[in-house]
């Protein structure tokens, strides 16, 4: 994998390849998006997409089935959905029902559909749906007073028996410190809060579930208050275990984490500019597995 | 030139003109309307139908999207079947109706060549008949009344054909070319050539009949000549030879006069070259040099094809045709070419002689439109069920933005001359300014264009609020442009609608203002679109101007002037840069109030008329990890020297702020010795949280590092003066950020790049600021893909399988799982010999099966997805061999008391299959390959070890084709007796078996089957993981494997279901859709009813009856009841 240097002009606020690993998406506060194609040493620049007006904060690839779909949100208060199709990039679609700032946007599972999930400084996440027949369908749902910093999809579950209905859950965290668990409501057609989960002392950065579905789930929350605290849940519907990473304060905030393809190994990069990777041991500590510096 | 669009070919706006439209899409056929009106484009996406006389209107679309390219695509030629085009695909032709919705205009499909069609030609005479030929060196002729089978079959074995055409004479005469040689066919005359034209040195390209004489022909060849025959005379010396120094691609003899037209394959300045014929012909005379007597020539890159549009009175005594020429190239250029008239001079076109018989008539119509009455879209969903992505309706549906591309390929003129016209780029219509103006304001919605009428409808947003100059206001304005615009007194009509947003005054205002702008452009016969939507879009338009502007629509870029000048004024490279960012944000400041006008008075709000103190968008991160799918870790940070620098100044600043609001006190701020001392401790307490703090931290933090690096005092400066200064800087800055509208197009790009320009300056920012790169941390993890590839999952000896996963772990240096690999093929082996109805084993407390528990146990801690899956898999498929054993005796074994196991063969008789596989041709490939093995084979019963095919996918081939035989069941055995042995043979047997009995019990299985759901989850989980790292065959072994331990029926039902449901997209979406058409079978050829079921196929004739109606007609007679003449009877022994 090659080194991209100064791909952009500004502070580079996400990258992810796409499905494949075969492409590049960043994005960042020169309010463009970038894509490069990947193949083993050599990288190439083949995109820059334009459009949004403020810094772009995230972007995600949809699942390959979609086509090529990548979302993108910024501090313009929209999410762009674009596509490639023969090569060209177009945007086909804007979702803007937010008031302020989106933080995250995150396709759901697959199986789920064309699902988007949206958190917004205006203290609403929003779960779009791109249905077959063209419409687009926004659930907005009041998640943080102050502000949703991060939300994320929990992993595909499926269940026993004909026609029986995946259990859609996701977790936001917020600006009032806190984590929630929401879980979609058939009869109500909605999203409605599973859980509440307090634990941090300041605002909530980032939420990550993670993918692994071997035993029981996870998810990583960074804050502000410089710490990670790792949640598990046994079973579906149990409590919420609460365990900090470290017991001891990081040396500064801690912005964003990231779980491995099958929740391995967590990720977590903060203001001290340096990632560090932690591991879970038999007995379910986790241990430090690496560090990265620039 | 706007304004009709109509009935008569003598009002249409572009014949006699030269033209030019830009066609993207890898368009290779091209055939064109005999009417004149409209051409029709092939490419691989399906079929553009274009009207010559509204190009400006997009192309019509019919989809069909096929990996093939289209090698030749014909309008039919007849006025009784004006909408009917015939295109290729592959080795099939497929005939269009183009009166119907595109969704379900294919009529016929013609299939019966093996390999590529090449050629398609339509009978001259008769409307229902056409010919094909391929490259399998049949050339086939096709009554479409009949489409099923061709009527007549020749072939030529030398080579495969590359040209089939009818001669314009006699319908019964065909020719087709075959390598170096043409041949001759007639009809009537079965497979013998009438004449095989020899004497070519390379391949022929083309072949032409003479429109006027009988028995003549033109063949044109690779080996640069094009040759003249009468084949009545002799088929191995043409009459008349013509070199070139290009390859021929072709040579057709020109629609009117003595003359024909060619086209180079390659070379020859990618010109179309007409010749003349007219000097009589002498013997030593016929081997002549070509002498154009006209070239076209404009394409840059090889001309395809090329046609004729003609146009003349309905009720013409005298030969009055006008010609033009059409021309489509690879250049992706579709060119219209007036033709001289000195042409028709030169090709002795007789305009007085009287005409024998008048022109066909045909309706001067586009089916560039939709049909009104289209049916439902039904048949055309699912082609796009494959993505199932679906945008916004309202952009897809009208096309706006491919209508702008659109625009922007259509290049007119309004004189005849073509050679300039095509190189010229100012603007020429209506077309081109709207589709310049679309480009250039991406923000602006035209919701109609209608070149052709003048009609526009806009909408955009203006800011035209009067109680917030911030404030956009949606306006829709109705355009209306005259025929004769831009000249003087053509001004355009605007009319804006009614808007609640909009007071009445303003709406004035604004109409009153348009239309001033409107007839100043237009006096000067200027196009006036983009300066009127300027003013809307709230940029003010100096009318003064307008007589020193030369080009007021191509260089109306209002930042040229007032932006770039300002700033290249600037010292750049000077590096006082407080002086630089001093004067820039000034100058910033002053142009936006000089363009905008705007009010000083700014609240602290965002660009997007945000309230800035409550906006609580955090700090964005500098830096980040992501994992890839690979194992590896994405990482992007911001490069240290320039991190450092901000952190610092950030630090200070955020300092310098606590200070003030806090003490106010505190003269100095804290200086970066001290706080990089305090650093770690401090600076999370200091570090702002919120976006918006950093905006301003930015702008302010130029300053502070100019100010240090000064001296010392500065920093006392900083503080003294810094309320004002971080008041001016905000300022400044939110004057930055509102201005900058989203709508100005253009100018918003060069306004950002002026702004980050000199940020840049200001932040020291020219050094390496960001990097992003991958750090390999795939030894972390314990799913790899290296191990994916080279692990067995499925062979007849488990112990094998284990033995060898051993050993690829042990090569990753993988110890516990080389050994728990090594443990479970020894206590395999073990089992190896064991006696299969020995269950003892398993259960021991130390047993396989107690290994298994702990190996599962144990790697669900280790979070080791890839060895849980690999373990439960091979395991489960350890059941599996032994009923494989089973079965392999099956036939052997006495049918004794115990369980009962169903074994369903399904055996093809063959010369069934292949009359089935020809009936429905396009699902040939599903029954070849779901063949005996794919109707047996029951995924989640105890007996899907019998299936041995390794396709998981035949499973769904499976259903479908349970589907078509049921629906169909071929022949009736009441009344066709000696069929019966055509049928497939269906054997139901039981089997009993103690074996199986064994197998069946629970105990059996080394797996706990309470646990199988987890597992089946587990192998699921792999699969995804595998097909995610592209390896799509070890994900379907996965799948394969079964963890139902007790199968029962509703088990397998919501398996089934699952397995169904598309997993990972289009694998299985395209058998719903082919199921539709298995239902449009074919009529009896009897009652003409509908056939379902019972249907009596013709082995020779393939014509069909329902099976009561063809015992009632073979009772009377003897021949096909079609009357195809066939003795249907004859052929089976009755």
């Amino acid at each position: 994998m090659p080194t991209i240097a100064n791909a952009h002009n500004n502070l580079i606020h996400d990258a992810i390849l796409d499905y494949y690993g075969k492409r590049l998406a960043t994005c960042s506060s020169d309010k463009t998006i970038k894509i490069f194609e990947v193949e083993g040493e050599n990288h190439k620049l083949v995109e820059t997409l334009t459009g949004h007006e403020g810094p772009v904060w995230r972007v995600d690839w949809a699942h390959p089935k979609f086509g090529t779909i990548l979302a993108s949100c910024s501090y313009d208060g929209k999410v762009l959905i674009w596509k490639e199709e023969n090569g060209r990039w177009a945007q086909i679609a804007v979702h803007a029902v937010h008031s302020a700032s989106v933080n995250s946007v995150q396709w759901a599972p697959h199986e789920y559909g064309a699902l988007l999930l949206a958190a917004s400084s205006d203290g609403k996440v929003s779960v779009v749906e791109f249905k077959e027949n063209g419409t687009i369908a926004p659930l907005v749902i009041d998640a943080h007073a102050i502000g949703v910093n991060a939300a994320s999809w929990a992993p595909s579950t499926i269940q026993e028996g004909p026609g029986a209905q995946q259990l859609r859950r996701f977790v936001t965290g917020g600006a009032d410190n806190l984590v929630k668990i929401w879980k979609y409501n058939h009869d109500a057609q909605s999203y409605v809060l599973e859980d509440t989960l307090e634990g941090h002392s300041d605002w909530v950065r980032d939420v990550a579930w993670s993918p692994s579905v071997l035993l029981r789930s996870y998810i990583a929350s960074v804050s502000q208050d410089r710490t990670c605290i790792i949640w598990s849940q046994e079973h579906d519907g149990g409590p919420w275990k609460k365990s900090l990473l470290q017991q001891e304060k990081f040396p500064d905030v801690l912005w964003r984490a990231s779980w491995s393809l099958s929740g391995n190994i967590l990720a977590l990069s903060g203001g001290d500019n340096k990632i560090t990777l932690w591991k879970e041991d038999l007995q379910g500590k986790w241990e430090p597995a690496g560090e990265v510096q620039e | 030139m706007t304004g009709y669009v109509g009935g008569d070919p003598y009002e249409s706006p572009t014949f006699g003109k030269a033209l030019s439209l830009r066609v993207d899409g890898g368009v290779n056929a091209i055939s064109i309307n005999p009417s004149g009106r409209d051409v029709v484009l092939a490419s691989r996406q399906g079929l553009h139908v274009i009207d010559l006389d509204d190009p400006f209107s997009p192309p019509r679309w019919l989809r069909h999207i096929t990996p093939w390219q289209v090698a030749d695509v014909q309008w039919s030629p007849h006025p009784a079947k004006p909408h009917w085009v015939v295109s290729t695909s592959n080795q099939k032709a497929i005939i269009w109706n183009l009166a119907r919705s595109s969704s379900d205009a294919i009529e016929h499909v013609l299939h019966k060549h093996f390999r590529a069609i090449t050629d398609i030609n339509f009978n001259h005479q008769h409307p229902d008949i056409l010919a094909t030929c391929s490259i399998d060196t049949y050339v086939h002729a096709w009554d479409m009344r009949s489409p099923s089978r061709p009527f007549y079959t020749t072939r030529e074995w030398v080579a495969g054909a590359s040209q089939v055409k009818w001669s314009f004479k006699d319908q019964n005469v065909l020719a087709s070319a075959h390598g170096n040689e043409v041949s001759i066919w007639d009809l009537r005359k079965g497979s013998t050539p009438l004449g095989k034209l020899l004497g070519h040195e390379s391949g022929v390209n083309s072949i032409d009949f003479n429109r006027f004489k009988n028995d003549e022909i033109m063949t044109g060849s690779n080996d640069g000549t094009v040759k003249f025959w009468d084949y009545s005379v002799s088929c191995t010396e043409a009459k008349r030879t013509i070199r070139t120094d290009f390859p021929i691609w072709r040579g057709r003899y020109l629609p009117f006069g003595e003359g024909c037209c060619l086209l180079p394959t390659i070379g020859g300045g990618d010109s179309v070259y007409l010749a003349s014929l007219t000097n009589s012909v002498k013997k030593e005379n016929s081997d002549t040099k070509l002498q154009p007597i006209y070239a076209f020539k404009g394409h840059t890159n090889r001309v395809i094809d090329f046609l004729w549009r003609s146009r003349s009175s309905s009720d013409a005594q005298v030969d009055d045709r006008e010609f033009q020429l059409v021309t489509w190239s690879k250049d992706c250029d579709l060119r219209l070419w007036p033709v001289p008239n000195t042409i028709y001079d030169k090709v002795n076109l007789d305009r007085s002689k009287r005409l024998e018989e008048t022109f066909p008539n045909y309706e001067y119509m586009t089916y560039n439109k939709e049909p009104a009455d289209s049916r439902p879209e039904v048949s055309n969903d699912y082609r796009r069920r494959k993505e199932k992505f679906v945008t916004s309706s309202g952009i897809h549906k009208n096309d706006d933005v491919n209508y702008i591309t659109w625009l922007s390929g259509v290049r007119m003129n309004h004189t005849g001359s073509p050679e300039n016209i095509f190189t010229e780029r100012t603007i020429q219509n209506l077309g081109e300014e709207v589709s310049s103006i679309g480009h250039k304001f991406p923000k602006i919605i035209f919701e109609k264009i209608s070149v052709s009428t003048g009609e526009l409808i806009i909408t955009l947003n203006g800011p035209w609020s009067d109680d917030n100059p911030e404030e956009y206001v949606f306006l829709r304005i109705d355009v209306k442009v005259p025929t004769a615009y831009p000249s003087k007194g053509n001004s355009p009509q605007f009319s804006i609608e009614d808007n609640g947003n909009l007071k009445q005054e303003q709406r004035e205002e604004i109409s009153r203002k348009l239309e001033e702008i409107a007839n100043k452009y237009t006096d000067s016969g200027m196009y006036c679109l983009e300066p009127c939507l300027r003013l809307l879009l709230g940029e003010t338009i100096n009318l003064d101007d307008l007589n020193q502007e030369i080009e007021p629509i191509l260089n109306f870029e209002i930042t040229d002037q007032i932006g770039l000048e300002n700033l290249s004024s600037l010292p750049s490279s000077d590096g006082t840069s407080q002086y630089l960012s001093d004067t820039s944000s000034e100058t910033q400041s002053d142009h936006y109030k000089a363009v905008f006008d705007s009010s000083e008075n700014k609240e602290l709000r965002n660009p997007f008329g945000r309230d800035l103190t409550f906006d609580s968008t955090p700090v964005p991160n500098e830096c980040g990890a992501v994992w890839t799918p690979t194992g590896q870790l994405l990482c992007f940070f911001m490069s240290e020297s320039n991190l450092e620098k901000k952190q610092q100044t950030m630090l200070r600043l955020t300092g310098k702020t606590r200070h003030q609001k806090e003490h106010k006190t505190g003269p100095r701020a804290w200086e970066s010795k001290d706080s990089s001392a305090e650093k770690p401790t401090r600076k999370n307490s200091t570090r702002p949280k919120r976006y918006v703090e950093t905006i301003s931290t930015q702008l302010v933090s130029s300053k502070s590092i100019n100010y240090s690096s000064d001296d010392q005092d500065s920093d006392g400066y900083s503080t003294d003066s810094f309320d004002n200064d971080w008041s001016d800087i905000l300022r400044n800055e939110v004057v930055v950020r509102t201005k900058l509208p989203p709508l100005h197009g253009n100018f918003t790009k060069k306004f950002t790049s002026v702004h980050s320009d000199s940020a840049k300056t200001m932040d020291s920012w020219k050094k390496l600021k960001n990097i992003i790169f991958i750090k390999d941390f795939s030894h972390l993890i314990s799913d790899r893909k290296e191990l994916a590839l080279e692990y067995h999952l499925t062979n007849s000896n488990l112990e094998q399988v284990a033995r060898n996963n051993a050993l690829v772990a042990e090569k990753y240096n993988l110890d516990e799982i080389s050994h728990c690999w090594q443990v479970l093929s020894d206590m395999l082996m073990t089992k190896e010999i064991s006696d299969p109805y020995d269950l003892m084993w398993d259960n021991h407390p130390m047993g396989i099966r107690w290994f298994v528990k702990e190996a599962i146990k144990f790697f669900e801690k280790k979070n080791n997805l890839q060895m849980l899956a690999m373990l439960c898999c091979v395991v489960a498929s350890q059941a599996t061999k032994h009923l494989k054993t089973a079965e392999d005796e099956d036939e052997s074994r006495p049918l004794s008391r115990g369980k009962v196991e169903s074994l369903v063969t399904f055996r093809n008789n063959d010369t069934m299959r292949s009359v089935r596989a020809d009936l429905h041709s396009h699902y040939s490939s599903s029954l070849a390959s779901s063949s005996v093995e794919g109707l047996n084979k029951n995924r989640h019963s105890p007996d899907e070890v019998s299936v041995k095919s390794e396709d998981y996918f035949s499973a769904r081939h499976q259903s479908y084709n349970v589907r078509t035989i049921s629906s169909s069941p071929p022949l009736p055995t009441r009344s066709q007796q000696p069929f019966q042995s055509r049928l497939p043979d269906l054997n139901v047997r039981l089997i009993q078996d103690e074996v199986l009995d064994a197998i069946d019990d629970p105990e059996r299985h080394l797996l706990d089957p309470e646990d199988a759901k987890k597992f089946r989850f587990y192998s699921y989980q792999y699969a995804k993981l595998l097909y995610r790292w592209d390896l799509p065959m070890e994900r379907v072994k996965i799948l394969k494997i079964s963890f139902s331990t007790n199968s029962t029926a509703s088990d397998i039902a919501s398996q089934m279901i699952d397995e169904n449901k598309d997993l990972f997209g289009g694998i299985t979406t395209t058998w719903e859709a082919n199921d539709e058409r298995s239902v449009h079978f074919q009529n009896c050829n009897y009652c003409g009813l509908k056939v379902t079921r019972s249907i009596f196929v013709c082995q020779i004739c393939e014509h069909i009856m329902h099976s009561t109606c063809a015992t009632e007609w073979w009772q009377s007679s003897q021949e096909c009841a079609s009357g195809c003449g066939c003795c249907c009877p004859e052929a089976f022994p009755m």
